[in-house]
């Protein structure tokens, strides 16, 4: 078995003292840069590349992937704690971990992401141990028609996301769209919604924009909230799940973990898509979706461990293709370029020690990254208790500078503002961001493999069918689209007949004919 | 197909950290002398650090070209060249941000050629970048694109893409890029029909041709090569005007009788107005960093070929690439701005 003895070969590897050493920082700073919100990984690991010129390229990489999952960690820290999203990846996040947060139970949520993250982190790295070559043609099957199908199916999974109105998730979702459409026109170059400015000629960036909503738009109506009724400081009640809440959150970890895997394949937006699938898996084989936007743990479980899975098995089209999933990727790419090393499909057989090192790291890696946040999540929680005065400056102050960070762009941190009164708005006038946000994510991704799909067919929608992979999801969205449709109108008829019966099964009843007007409306 | 680099991995790492080490000590050394040669504006200069601002995200191949640059500049200089990255609109928010400022030589910003010569012809008037408010300091290198056809498709050559029945589709790296412009030139020359697919950058579009999302597609030569190597794509065509070094068994469409030499050059240039000693200076510099061992191994690490020429000669070859492309598309009829 040579491949079992490049495996153990690998484990070699990592465990050289300098290798662990640079795991570990990679894995604290990742972690630190993650509770940042706007300094992303992509950007600290282009400032920390000149470091790993003098060292070992296994050792440079395991660092600098260190720095990639520690991050996915780090983000919902904040996201939990004070509704900040650093990545497109945490933004569902944000809805259950948050209102978990403000029932006390931020060690709760933060507890179980860790763990789940943890065991989607492991899941993903021995599916990338066994089956890295097999999988990895998976992304070459996505062209831009499949892409296509799968942020049309994104999109209507985000109408589900919402826990409010549906109507006004669809018109927050709507808008998302449209702002997704600001910028130059990737076929044409004309200027779309950009008033002549320079600085809209790219669109808007995805910062700013959950940022502003989330983040600041929280702020302010915390500060409006506060004028009429004195709360006391967040309590926080427990800093570690119960085993109750593990064992609710067990189901949501198992599916996390393979549809991030799977997804986080895809180059562009694997962990975000992945994040999304799995809160709207959660919500909709959770008995009573209600629970969703309140504070239902597997809405934290699952997104959280299905990003964690995405990051590491992101690595499989870098590492067995050469091909970078993502802006950090691209990175890695650059870094092993500079040690004399090309990624590309050789990898693997001309230096093993390189690709079983720094997949062997992971599972170190995921170790301590563990390990260090179970004493943190106690730190962290505490930081509720600092008081709103105090607590709202400093995360105004901090969404600013993360905003500039990102392009070294002042008009990033007006548009922080801009974004910010809207999300104040939206809240007061009961409509929910989450939407927004992540339509405006899968717009542009939308958009651009539709239009590319259109170009290869010749201009026939009829080809997105004459494609086995872009077929079978546009065959599941329609099911999707249409079942609940199907489900309420055999639920009226059967309900004629048997009213009486259907009125003694009064919770669950009461809560699909809730559903059956909003879809109505 | 081994690379040279390929072979000793361990002996460049050795080499490269050793220069880094040797590149921080007289980094050192220079700190103390500042200004230790007194007299004329000149020789004052720089005081302070000297900015590069680079208009693509940091990690690209532009922003890497700065980063390697810049270390060489400051071991020269003995002040902090940092790179900035300000991306955005194909690199006119930089370079209209940095030809705003004042002409002290302590703003550069480094250009793409394509930004010059190719843009203007994708988008509006008032948004294309003039290199008149430039002053150019020096030509860095180039960077070849290669026409790649996938494995599936079944093309060896030229001939067998001419011969090729019904449209094809060939990806771009997007709109108003060399790219674009040299396959929709090449096929109008050799009457191809086609249809642009394009794609965000080079990485997916390179994915798409791999993957036979379409059949054709062009980018960077230091993109495709490791694909090259493992035969998961077949290069058919350079668009340089000469063979690449890295490429010596690929025909350039020039040879094979056609007008579209396109490639990616890169520069860096100060506001317009930048005063003589201060420019020698920085002429100096960049002459210093180029001259290193670790710049050039930089340039073989990524496929980079040099084009080390002067200011004056960039700011003529690019005006006349401008022309020329100008002129290639109106002759063919060619619009870059059209789906």
């Amino acid at each position: 078995m040579e491949s079992l003895q490049n495996v153990a070969a690998g484990f070699a590897v990592v465990l050289e003292p300098t290798n662990l050493l640079y795991c570990l920082v990679g894995v604290v700073i990742g972690m630190l840069i993650g509770v940042l919100p706007g300094l992303g990984p992509a950007a600290t690991i282009a400032i920390l590349l000149p470091l790993t010129y003098g060292v070992e390229p296994v050792t440079a990489i395991i660092m600098l992937a260190g720095i990639f999952y520690g991050a996915q960690y780090g983000g919902t820290i904040t996201s939990v704690l004070l509704r900040l999203p650093g990545e497109a990846s945490s933004v569902v996040t944000v809805l259950d971990g948050h209102a978990l947060a403000r029932k006390g139970k931020a060690g709760t949520a933060l507890g179980v992401a860790a763990v789940g993250s943890f065991i989607g982190g492991t899941v993903a790295i021995v599916g990338l141990t066994f089956l890295a070559p097999v999988v990895a043609g998976f992304a070459l099957d996505f062209g831009p028609p499949e892409y296509a199908a799968l942020a049309l199916l994104g999109i209507l999974l985000v109408s589900t996301i919402a826990s409010g109105a549906k109507v006004k998730a669809l018109i927050a979702a709507a808008i998302g769209l449209l702002l997704a459409t600001v910028g130059r026109d990737a076929f044409t170059g004309a200027e779309r919604f950009t008033f002549d400015s320079l600085s809209l000629a790219d669109g808007i960036d995805f910062v700013p924009v959950a940022m502003g909503l989330f983040g600041l738009g929280e702020i302010l109506y915390n500060l409006e909230e506060r004028h009429r009724a004195v709360h006391a400081p967040g309590k926080v009640a427990n800093v570690w799940p119960s085993r109750k809440d593990l064992k609710e959150s067990s189901g949501a970890v198992t599916r996390g973990s393979v549809l991030g895997f799977f997804l986080g394949i895809l180059p562009g937006g694997g962990a975000t898509i992945a994040s999304m699938a799995a809160y709207a898996a959660e919500k909709k084989r959770a008995k009573d979706p209600s629970r969703f936007g309140k504070g239902a743990i597997e809405g934290v479980a699952g997104p959280e461990t299905a990003n964690n899975a995405a990051a590491t098995s992101s690595f499989i089209p870098l590492l067995t293709l050469g091909i970078p999933a993502n802006a950090t990727m691209a990175l890695m790419f650059g870094a092993l370029l500079i040690q004399g090393i090309t990624p590309g499909p050789q990898l693997v057989s001309e230096h093993p020690e390189l690709f079983w090192g720094v997949v062997n790291s992971m599972y170190i890696g995921n170790v301590l990254l563990l390990i260090m946040s179970i004493p943190l999540v106690g730190v962290f929680v505490r930081i509720l208790r600092v008081r709103a005065a105090i607590l709202a400056p400093v995360t105004a102050l901090i969404t600013m500078i993360g905003a500039y960070t990102i392009n070294n762009s002042v008009f990033d941190v007006l548009l922080v503002v801009v974004f910010g009164a809207v999300g104040y708005l939206m809240k007061k006038f009961g409509f929910e961001p989450g939407p927004l946000v992540l339509a405006f994510v899968l717009g542009s991704l939308l958009e651009s493999s539709l239009r590319r799909s259109l170009l290869m067919f010749d201009g026939s929608a009829a080809g997105f069918f004459t494609r086995p992979i872009s077929a079978t999801l546009l065959v599941v969205f329609v099911v999707v689209a249409v079942l609940p449709l199907i489900r309420a109108v055999r639920e009226r008829r059967a309900a004629v007949p048997a009213g009486a019966t259907a009125a003694a099964d009064g919770s669950s009843d009461g809560a699909s004919a809730k559903n059956r007007e909003e879809e109505s409306v | 197909m081994t690379t040279p680099d390929r072979r000793s991995p361990r002996l460049r790492r050795v080499a490269l950290g050793a220069t880094a080490a040797a590149a921080a000590l007289t980094l050192a050394a220079c700190g103390g002398n500042v200004g230790a040669a007194g007299g004329g504006e000149g020789e004052d200069f720089p005081s302070g650090p000297v900015t590069i601002t680079v208009g693509q995200d940091a990690g690209g191949s532009t922003d890497l070209i700065a980063r390697a640059v810049a270390e060489g500049m400051a071991e020269d200089l003995g002040v902090a060249v940092p790179v900035v990255n300000r991306a955005g609109a194909n690199g006119a928010v930089a370079t209209e941000e940095v030809a705003g400022k004042p002409a002290d030589g302590y703003e550069l910003v480094l250009l793409n050629a394509s930004l010059i010569t190719i843009t203007p012809l994708a988008v509006s008037e008032d948004e294309a970048v003039d290199l008149a408010d430039l002053d150019v300091i020096k030509g860095l290198s180039q960077d070849d694109y290669v026409l790649l056809a996938s494995v599936d498709s079944g093309f060896e050559n030229l001939d067998d893409l001419k011969g090729a029945s019904g449209d094809i589709k060939y990806g771009t790296t997007g709109v108003g890029t060399g790219s674009q412009l040299a396959q929709a030139a090449l096929f109008a020359q050799a009457e191809i029909d086609g249809t642009p697919v394009p794609f965000d950058s080079g990485s997916p579009a390179l994915t798409a041709v791999v993957g036979d999302q379409v059949q054709v597609a062009t980018v960077q030569l230091g993109e495709a090569k490791p694909q090259i190597d493992a035969g998961k794509v077949v290069p058919l065509l350079a668009f340089s005007a000469e063979r690449n070094q890295f490429l010596p068994d690929v025909p350039t469409a020039v040879e094979e009788g056609y007008d579209v030499p396109v490639s990616q050059y890169r520069a860096l240039a100060a506001p317009k107005g930048l005063p003589e000693d201060v420019k020698a200076r920085l002429v100096e510099s960049i002459d210093a960093a180029i001259a290193s061992d670790t710049y050039t191994s930089f340039n073989e690490n990524n496929l980079l070929t040099p084009h080390e020429i002067s200011g004056e000669e960039v700011t003529t070859e690019w005006t006349e690439l401008a022309d020329k492309y100008k002129a290639l598309t109106e002759e063919y009829d060619i619009s870059l701005a059209e789906g």
